[in-house]
């Protein structure tokens, strides 16, 4: 999967290395400020009150 | 003779792959799928790893950032306009709590409500209790993981510890109630010390139980179902004391053990001492009043 990314990717080494560090860091940004607080809430272990 | 080799080379050359590629080529295609799952997996893995970052990191700096704008939010609010009782918005900020054990800079808004929204800002009251200073049970939750963990070191709070809140108007200082083991020997023991002015165990000698303080200590660890916690008398029904005979407690609330949510750990202190406040004075005052009897 990876390899094949790798071989997708255009241009030289220097510009696959700078584009799938620019990918990398989208997928991380997507899950830290997307998935991550949506599947929060639906995690038992924030819940810190009695009820 | 080099015509005879090149010509050999020819020979062996496509032979030997046609004969090597045949299986490896059906191998390929597992290798290949196996290498996919195995990536997923890794990735899978990464992921959980980072969520685990999150949770533990990048919370705290979002609600760092929610907090000091609640902070700014609240002061301008207090500069503005006096008003004897705080109105209260859910997840809006309207006191502010601080606990001179943690450190003189350790400060955090309290908002209205118990919702995810206001504790991903702050320590939230939980919405029916009392309010600061007034007879009942002020009560308050706060994360002990992550969104700033304002109740991480909760469970170092000794006996006796300040707790202090300060509303538009006033400042209150209660201090943490007897823990359980030093309830039997409070007046000779621990109590008389000089940070223990004025806390007392709360039980009633003619009670055998105690009375209705009689569950009502320090610290506690309950399941997540004791919602009497932060009754007006802990652990008790509601009505089991007329509000003029309550005494004025605050109750903190948060998950239990660290990174689990199986139980609650429950502080629970009293009102000691308050100070209205007069213009300029400042949690600094209230430090310099306490003293070392922090």
């Amino acid at each position: 999967m990876y390899a094949w990314i790798w071989r997708i990717l255009p241009g030289s080494i220097a510009v696959k290395a700078v584009t799938a560090l620019v990918l990398v860091l989208g997928v991380v940004a997507l899950l830290m400020f997307v998935v991550f607080p949506w599947v929060e809430p639906m995690l038992p272990f924030n819940e810190v009150a009695v009820q | 003779m080099a015509t005879h080799e090149s010509g050999d080379r020819e020979f062996e050359g496509p032979g030997a792959t046609a004969t090597m590629a045949e299986p490896e080529r059906g191998s390929g295609a597992v290798a290949t799928t196996v290498r996919t799952i195995g990536e997923l997996l890794i990735t899978a893995g990464l992921v959980v790893l980072l969520f685990v970052v999150y949770e533990l990191y990048v919370t705290d700096l979002f609600s760092a950032e929610k907090q000091a704008e609640a902070s700014s939010t609240l002061d301008q609010q207090w500069d503005q306009n006096r008003q004897l009782h705080p109105e209260l918005i859910d997840g809006a900020a309207f006191a502010r709590l601080y606990i001179p054990t943690f450190g003189a800079d350790y400060h955090f808004t309290i908002q209205e409500g118990v919702g995810e929204k206001s504790l991903e800002v702050g320590p939230g009251h939980y919405p029916g209790t009392a309010l600061p200073g007034e007879p009942g049970n002020f009560g308050v939750a706060g994360h002990r993981v992550g969104k700033g963990a304002p109740f991480n070191d909760l469970d170092q709070l000794s006996s006796c510890n300040a707790i202090v809140v300060e509303t538009q108007t006033a400042f209150f200082l209660y201090r943490v109630l007897p823990h359980e083991e030093e309830v039997k020997d409070w007046a000779t023991g621990k109590g008389a010390e000089p940070q223990c002015k004025g806390v007392s165990t709360l039980r009633d000698p003619n009670a055998p139980d105690g009375g209705p303080y009689g569950d009502t200590v320090g610290r506690k660890v309950v399941l997540p179902t004791r919602g009497d916690a932060v009754s007006p008398v802990p652990y008790r029904p509601v009505d089991v004391l007329p509000p003029a005979s309550q005494v004025a407690l605050l109750t903190l609330t948060t998950c239990n053990p660290q990174f689990s949510a199986r139980e609650r750990l429950i502080i629970t202190s009293v009102l000691v001492k308050q100070w209205q406040k007069t213009p300029g004075s400042s949690y600094q005052d209230v430090l310099k009043e306490i003293g070392d009897n922090i």
